[in-house]
C-alpha cells in the first residue's frame, strides 16, 4: 500500500478560498443552526480540507499534520492545516491513533492497526506490516511506546501489547471498557475506562495497576486521558468532568486524582466574567489535549470546543453557540498555540493562538501608552464615578434637608415665654403632629383622602383656645416644672463629676472629656441645660418681660431677658457650630472608625430589610435601601449587592457628607430667609396665614430661589469634599486614582484624568443648577431677577 | 351709628429698648364708617394698625373685633386676620407668585376653598379693582399703583370685616397715587369699614367719616372729617400747614 508518494490528487487550494470557506460555513451553520443562534464567534479559521469523510483522529509531528476518518481516509498537510492532500489508506475507519519517535500509529475499532514511519523526512511509507489482534480483540486507543512498539485498549478490560513483531496480552482482568490510553515516555503510562477506571504502568505496558480515581466519577466512564509531564495529568468523563493528578511531593503523578471545580462563565454561553459553581462542563466532551501544564483544549460531539487556560478552573467556549451539526473529533496541535481541529464531513479549523476568540494571553500591558492606559484605567474611574455621584446624590439631599429643617429651626420665633404658655393641650398636639405629618403623607397625599387625624387635631386646638381663654397662664403649674426640671438636672449631673475624675485628668486636659467619658460629659451639659431651665421656669411671675439691673453706681443697664431664649435656634446652633469648626477628614474618620455608623445602620438595617421578607416583596423602594443577590446558582445568594445598605463605607460616607453639607447649606438657607423683606411675612400673616404656612408658602419658595447660586456653590463643594472618602476606603474617584497609579505608575495622567472626572461632574451640577436659577427667576425677586 | 366693628381700648406700645410709642389710644370703628388717622411720622400711626391684627403685640389695652377682645393668646389670631384687611405701604405682593395666586393664596390655605372656587373670588375682586386683565402677570411686572390694587385685592377677596390701610399711596409716584384712592374712595362709598392712615390730606377730608390726628403716641385731636379745615389744638394746625406747603 503506497501512500504520499503515489497520491497528488488533492487539489490545490488557492489562500483565498479559506476565507470563503469559512464564510460560507459561519453562514451554513446559521441557517441551519438553532434559532437561537445568531452569530458565530470562533478563534478558529474554517479551512477546505478536501475531503467530505469525517475526520476521527489526527497527529502533528515533524511540522506535518495528519489526519485520518471513515473508510480509510488519510490526508496531511505541510502548512500548518492551510492546505490538505487525501488519499485512501485502506478501506478501514481509523478511529485512533498516536504518535512519536518519528512515527505515527493508527487503529480501526476491529482490531487493524498501521504504522506510518519516517513522518517529516518525505519519502512516507507503511513502516511494518502489523496483524490484526488475536480472536478479533477491538481497539478504542492506541499509544505508542517506541518506534515499533504499541500499547492498545478495547472493551471489555482488552490490553494488548505489539512487541517485536507480535501481540502479547496485557490485560490484568478488568471487565470495564477501556477507552483512553496516554503515555509520558516509554515507561509510564496511563488508561481510563467505564465505571472511573485508571491504570497505570510504569514499565513501558507490561504489568498495570489500578489508581483511585474520584468518588463522584466511580460510575463515570473516563474517555479521555493524557500524560502531560512528570507534574501533571488530566483526564475527562463524558458528563464533563475534568480530572486532575499532580506530582504531591514523592509520589508521582496518577496517584492522586482531584475533581476540578469549573468556574461557568456568565452570562452563560460567552459571557466574559466567571463565577464559580459546579464540576461539569454543560456539553458532552469526548477528548482533551494538554498544550502545557495548564492549558487545555476540550471537544465534544456536539459542537463543542472548549479552552482552558488554568487547568480547567475556567472553560471558555471558542465556538459560540454551540451548535450540534459541528462534530469534532479531535485536537491535532502542532504546539502550544497551533493546530487544528478535525471533525465530521472532512471539518478542519485551523487556530494560530490556541483556539482564542480573542486574544488575551499573558500580554504585558504597555502602560507608557496612552491608549492601554486609558483602556485599563477607564473602567476603574468609572467605576469610581458612579460611587462618587452615588455618595453625592444622597448626601445632597441629605445635607439639603438637614439645612432647610435647620435654617427653619434657627429662623424660629418660639421663645422659652412660647414654651411656657404652652398648656397641656398644645403639649399633647405636639405628640400627635408627628403622627399626622406621616398619615398626611400616605393618606393624604397618596390615597388623597380626608386624613382621620384632623379631627382629633382640630378638637386638640379648639380646646387649647378654650383653655387659653378660660384661664390665665398657670403661674404655679411653670414653676412647678420648673422645679421638676431643677431635679432632673441635678440627678442628671449628680455622680458623672466622679466618673470625669476617675479618668485622671489635669488642668487643660480636660477639654478632652467629650472623649474620655461621653456619656458623663453628655449627662453634664444636658443637666446644665435643665438647671438653667429649671431656675427660669421656677422663677416664673407670669411677668414674662425683659429684666433690667442697674450695675452697681456705673449708670449702666444689666438687661437680662430670659423668656427670649429660643431653644430650637439654640439646638441648630449647636449643631453647625460643630460640623462647621471642625475638619471634615476628621468627621469622616471620627464617623466611620470611631462611631461607627455605617455598621451600626447597616446592621439593624438588614435585620429591618431582611433577605427572607424581601426575597418576594422587593421593589423599586426597598431596592434603593438595599438590594438582595436572588440567584439560587450565584454564591452570593442572600447577601446584599446594591442599595445604600449593601457596603459600610458607603453609609458613613452619605452620613458625614450629608451632616456636614447640611450645617453649612443651612448658615446658606438662613441668609436667604433673612433677605427675604419682614414685610412678606407680615403679608402673609395678615391674611391668615399661620407661621408655618407663611413659610412654607412664601417665604421658603422665595428663599430657595434667593439661595440658588450659593447653595450650588455649596453643592459643588459637597462634590469635591466627596473625594475625603477615600479615606474610609470608600472606591470613590479619588480612591480609584490611586489604585490606578499603584498599578501604572503614571501619576500625571492619572491624576489629570481624576479632574476631568470631578470636572464633568461638578460642571452638569453647575449647569442644572444654572438652567434652575434660570427657570425658577421671577421677575422682581432678587437683584439678579431683574424685571 | 350702627354697631361698634372695631374699638381701641387705651392702647399703650413699648418697644424693646424702652422706646414708647403708643401712650394710651382709644378709638371706635362703626360699621360702614371709615376713619383716617392722620399725624407727623413717629406719631405712632402705624404701630397702632399694626397692634390691631397683632402684627405687633400692644404692650397693653384691649383690641375688640365685633366685641370679641382678640389681644389674648385665647384669640385665635388666624383667624382674626383673616378677618381684618390689611394693605401695606410696600404693597409686599408675593414676589413668586402670580396676580391670579396672589389673591387665591389665603382662600385656599385660610378658607380652604378648592381652586375653581377661589379663583371665582378672585376674578370678581381682581374685577373690582380693575386688575382682570394682569393675572398672569408677576407683580415684579406690575407699576406701583397697580401693585398696590391687587394687594387690595388679596385683602378685599377673604372678605375681611374691617380694612386697615398702612400708608396706601406713600410709596407711589404722584402719577400713580390717583387710581389707588379711587379705588379706596369706592371701597368706603361701598359701605366698607375701614382704618386708613394717610398722608393724603385731601383724601382724609374727601373719603373719611372720622379724622385721627396723632401725636407723639396719642389722639391729639379726632371729629369728623371737618376738622381737617378747622384743626383746634396748635400741633394739628402745625402739622397741617407744613403739609400743604
Amino acid at each position: 500500500m503506497a501512500f504520499g508518494t503515489t497520491s497528488r490528487r488533492g487539489k490545490e487550494i488557492p489562500r483565498g478560498t479559506g476565507w470563503f470557506a469559512s464564510f460560507v460555513l459561519i453562514a451554513l451553520i446559521l441557517v441551519t443552526g438553532s434559532s437561537q443562534a445568531q452569530e458565530v464567534r470562533c478563534g478558529c479559521e474554517f479551512n477546505e480540507s478536501g475531503t467530505e469523510s469525517d475526520l476521527l483522529t489526527g497527529e502533528a509531528l515533524n511540522g506535518e499534520i495528519w489526519a485520518f476518518g471513515t473508510e480509510g481516509v488519510a490526508g496531511k498537510s505541510l502548512d500548518g492545516g492551510l492546505t490538505w492532500e487525501f488519499d485512501n489508506f485502506g478501506s478501514l475507519d481509523w478511529s485512533s491513533s498516536d504518535s512519536g519517535y518519528g512515527s505515527i500509529a493508527i487503529a480501526s475499532s476491529n482490531g487493524t492497526v498501521a504504522i506510518l514511519e519516517n513522518i517529516g523526512e518525505g519519502g512516507d511509507d507503511i513502516g511494518q506490516d502489523i496483524p490484526s489482534i488475536p480472536n478479533g480483540v477491538g481497539i478504542n486507543a492506541i499509544a505508542l511506546t517506541s518506534a515499533s512498539s504499541i500499547v492498545t485498549v478495547g472493551d471489555n478490560g482488552e490490553i494488548w501489547q505489539y512487541l517485536q513483531g507480535s501481540w502479547v496480552n496485557r490485560s490484568i482482568g478488568v471487565e470495564e471498557d477501556l477507552f483512553s490510553i496516554s503515555f509520558l515516555d516509554s515507561e509510564n503510562g496511563l488508561i481510563s475506562g467505564e465505571g472511573g477506571i485508571i491504570l497505570a504502568t510504569t514499565d513501558g505496558g507490561i504489568s498495570w495497576d489500578y489508581r483511585d480515581s474520584p468518588a463522584e466519577t466511580s460510575e463515570s466512564r473516563i474517555v479521555g486521558i493524557d500524560y502531560f509531564s512528570t507534574v501533571r495529568a488530566y483526564a475527562i468523563t463524558d458528563e464533563g468532568h475534568i480530572l486532575k493528578s499532580s506530582r504531591e511531593g514523592t509520589v508521582p503523578v496518577g496517584f492522586v486524582w482531584n475533581i476540578v471545580e469549573i468556574e461557568r462563565e456568565y452570562p452563560p454561553g460567552g459571557g466574559d466574567e466567571f463565577e464559580p459553581g459546579g464540576n461539569t462542563l454543560d456539553f458532552e466532551v469526548t477528548s482533551v489535549e494538554l498544550l502545557s501544564q495548564f492549558k487545555m483544549i476540550l471537544t465534544g460531539p456536539n459542537g463543542y470546543l472548549a479552552l482552558s487556560k488554568d487547568g480547567g478552573n475556567i472553560v471558555s467556549q471558542q465556538m459560540v453557540p454551540v451548535s450540534n451539526v459541528t462534530v469534532f473529533n479531535a485536537v491535532v496541535m502542532q504546539d502550544a498555540f497551533r493546530g487544528v481541529v478535525i471533525g465530521d464531513s472532512g471539518l478542519v479549523i485551523r487556530t494560530e493562538n490556541a483556539g482564542e476568540e480573542e486574544f488575551v494571553g499573558f500580554e504585558v500591558t504597555d502602560f507608557n501608552d496612552f491608549g492601554q492606559f486609558v483602556d485599563y484605567s477607564k473602567e476603574r474611574l468609572m467605576d469610581g464615578l458612579v460611587a462618587t455621584v452615588k455618595i453625592v446624590l444622597f448626601g445632597i439631599a441629605m445635607g439639603f434637608t438637614i439645612g432647610v429643617i435647620l435654617s427653619m429651626l434657627k429662623t424660629s420665633p418660639t421663645s422659652l415665654k412660647n414654651v411656657a404658655q404652652m398648656n397641656r393641650f398644645q403639649i399633647l398636639s405636639m405628640v400627635v403632629i408627628p403622627f399626622w405629618v406621616v398619615s398626611q403623607l400616605i393618606i393624604g397625599t397618596i390615597m388623597r383622602l380626608k386624613n382621620p387625624i384632623d379631627r382629633p387635631m382640630s378638637v386638640l386646638r379648639e380646646k387649647s383656645a378654650h383653655i387659653a381663654a378660660s384661664r390665665p397662664v398657670n403661674v404655679f403649674a411653670i414653676r412647678l416644672v420648673g422645679l421638676a426640671l431643677l431635679v432632673l438636672g441635678y440627678l442628671q449631673i449628680t455622680g458623672t463629676f466622679e466618673e470625669v475624675r476617675s479618668l485622671n485628668l489635669d488642668g487643660w486636659e480636660h477639654i478632652y472629656v467629650p472623649v474620655g467619658a461621653p456619656r458623663a460629659f453628655a449627662s453634664i451639659l444636658l443637666g446644665i441645660g435643665l438647671l438653667i431651665l429649671g431656675v427660669i421656669f421656677a422663677s416664673c411671675n407670669g411677668d414674662f418681660s425683659i429684666k433690667e439691673f442697674d450695675v452697681g453706681s456705673t449708670g449702666k443697664k444689666l438687661s437680662l431677658n430670659p423668656w427670649g431664649l429660643r431653644p430650637l435656634n439654640a439646638l441648630a446652633t449647636v449643631y453647625t457650630d460643630f460640623f462647621r469648626n471642625t475638619p471634615l477628614i476628621v468627621q469622616f474618620m471620627f464617623i466611620h472608625f470611631g462611631l461607627e455608623l455605617g455598621r451600626r445602620v447597616q446592621e439593624p438595617g438588614l435585620d429591618l430589610f431582611d433577605f427572607e421578607y424581601l426575597k418576594d416583596n422587593a421593589n423599586f423602594l426597598t431596592n434603593i435601601i438595599v438590594t438582595y443577590e436572588t440567584d439560587l446558582s450565584s454564591p452570593a445568594y442572600g447577601h446584599p449587592i446594591g442599595g445604600v445598605l449593601e457596603d459600610r463605607a458607603y453609609i458613613s460616607a452619605i452620613f458625614a457628607l450629608g451632616l456636614n453639607s447640611g450645617a453649612y447649606q443651612c448658615e446658606t438657607i438662613r441668609g436667604a430667609i433673612a433677605a427675604i423683606p419682614s414685610g412678606q411675612m407680615e403679608a402673609g400673616r395678615s391674611i391668615g396665614l399661620n407661621y408655618m404656612q407663611t413659610m412654607k408658602l412664601v417665604i421658603m419658595p422665595q428663599a430657595v430661589r434667593i439661595c440658588i447660586p450659593p447653595l450650588g456653590n455649596e453643592m459643588v463643594n459637597l462634590v469635591l469634599n466627596s473625594s475625603l472618602a477615600m479615606v474610609i476606603g470608600y472606591a470613590e474617584i479619588t480612591r480609584q486614582g490611586k489604585l490606578i497609579i499603584a498599578t501604572t505608575f503614571q501619576i500625571f495622567w492619572t491624576w489629570g484624568m481624576v479632574m476631568i472626572s470631578y470636572f464633568v461632574i461638578t460642571w452638569t451640577l453647575a449647569l442644572i443648577l444654572r438652567y434652575l436659577e434660570d427657570k425658577t427667576r421671577i421677575p422682581g425677586l432678587g437683584i439678579s431677577g431683574g424685571a | 351709628m350702627s354697631d361698634s366693628i372695631l374699638s381701641v381700648e387705651s392702647m399703650e406700645k413699648t418697644y424693646v429698648g424702652g422706646v414708647h410709642a403708643v401712650r394710651g389710644v382709644s378709638f371706635e370703628v362703626h360699621e360702614g364708617e371709615s376713619l383716617a388717622i392722620i399725624g407727623s411720622s413717629g406719631s405712632g400711626k402705624s404701630t397702632v394698625l399694626r397692634c390691631i391684627n397683632r402684627l405687633i403685640e400692644p404692650t397693653k389695652g384691649i383690641v375688640r373685633l365685633k366685641g370679641e377682645q382678640i389681644n389674648t393668646p385665647a384669640a385665635n389670631i388666624n383667624d382674626v386676620r383673616s378677618r381684618i384687611g390689611m394693605v401695606f405701604q410696600s404693597f409686599e405682593l408675593f414676589a413668586h407668585l402670580r396676580v391670579m395666586d396672589n389673591v387665591t393664596l389665603g382662600l385656599r390655605h385660610v378658607r380652604r376653598m378648592g381652586k375653581e372656587e377661589a379663583t371665582e373670588v378672585a376674578r370678581q375682586v381682581l374685577e373690582r379693582v380693575d386688575m382682570l386683565d394682569r393675572v398672569d402677570a408677576y407683580p415684579g411686572n406690575l407699576s406701583g399703583g397697580q401693585k398696590q390694587r391687587v394687594a387690595i385685592a388679596r385683602a378685599l377677596a377673604m372678605k375681611p370685616e374691617v380694612m386697615l390701610f398702612d400708608e396706601p399711596t406713600s410709596a407711589l409716584d404722584p402719577e400713580l397715587i390717583g387710581s389707588v384712592l379711587e379705588t379706596i374712595r369706592g371701597l368706603a362709598e361701598e359701605g366698607m369699614t375701614m382704618v386708613v392712615v394717610t398722608h393724603e390730606i385731601g383724601f382724609a377730608r374727601d373719603v373719611a367719616d372720622r379724622v385721627l390726628y396723632m401725636d407723639e403716641g396719642l389722639v391729639a385731636e379726632e371729629g369728623p372729617s371737618s376738622i381737617i379745615d378747622n384743626p383746634k389744638t396748635s400741633r394739628m394746625k402745625e402739622f397741617l400747614s407744613s403739609i400743604n406747603e
